[in-house]
């Protein structure tokens, strides 16, 4: 949407850092300051900075609003899933020592048992929802009901 | 006390009415509003100061959280393993919100098929 080259060659260069930055945010939301929620919301950022900067054609490119849909109600099924395994494995809904996840040591990347799992699919989860907000609130609407970019 | 104030606000209101003019409408409503912004103090100056340490909310629960936290969820992290281990079920909840809220924005947005 914006015709600047300054913008555009800053947003290409550091929207992978972003979102490298995001998925470390996710991956260590049981060791570090973070988590799902905010790690996703950095992700998504990396993606609306892309459409913004570009045009939304660019954004799509990037996360299909197929695959977003996808992604978002994965990351609900997901959580709820990793809830009903918990069940499955004796504990309580959403337990995780009661229920046998392996927790391993405290402060390794490999610890935390289920907290882990949970805090990927918060972050699918956050992420698509930020991004197909976005997407669907600058999208204009055709007289004849077909999708058409805004300028 | 009271009645001086309840004097003061009856001729403010019948200054503002006949001299200045303002509708009766107007100046009940922000007496009312004066009412709840009065009433909603004082319910705040009621509240425990900010992090005196025999307030209600340092009890058991979090000191539990603090010293078991780790052992018990494996996550150095206390707030990670409070919000997806302890109180795991509200997290879901707030993904379901998440969830609901994304599903009206593009409900009411939707302007491509699938």
């Amino acid at each position: 949407m914006l015709e600047d080259q300054i913008v555009r060659i800053t947003s290409r260069l550091v929207a992978p850092f972003i979102q490298v930055y995001g998925i470390y945010v996710i991956l260590h939301g049981h060791l570090s300051p973070g988590g799902g929620f905010s790690g996703g919301a950095i992700f998504g950022a990396s993606l609306v900075l892309i459409a913004l900067s570009f045009n939304l054609e660019a954004g799509v490119k990037q996360i299909s609003h197929q695959t977003a849909s996808v992604l978002e109600s994965g990351g609900a099924l997901g959580f709820t899933v990793t809830g009903l395994i918990a069940i499955a494995l004796g504990g309580n809904y959403l337990a995780n020592r009661a229920a046998g996840f392996p927790l391993g040591e405290a402060g390794q990347f490999f610890s935390s048992g289920a907290i882990m799992v949970i805090t990927v699919f918060v972050g699918i989860k956050v992420a698509s929802t930020i991004t197909t907000l976005f997407y669907n609130i600058i999208e204009k609407e055709t007289p004849h009901g077909n999708s058409k970019q805004a300028d | 006390m009271s009645y001086i104030l309840i004097l003061f606000l009856v001729i403010l209101a019948i200054f503002l009415r006949f001299v200045i003019g303002v509708e009766l409408r107007s100046i009940l409503t922000i007496y009312l509003l004066g009412l709840i912004v009065y009433l909603f103090s004082f319910t705040v100056a009621e509240m425990p100061p900010f992090g005196r340490p025999d307030n209600p909310a340092f009890n058991e629960v979090p000191a539990r959280y603090l010293e078991a936290g780790p052992s018990e969820t494996g996550a150095i992290n206390i707030i990670s393993s409070v919000i997806t281990d302890y109180r795991a079920f509200d997290t879901l909840g707030e993904a379901t919100v998440l969830f609901v809220a994304i599903a009206a924005a593009v409900a009411t947005l939707k302007s491509h098929r699938y």
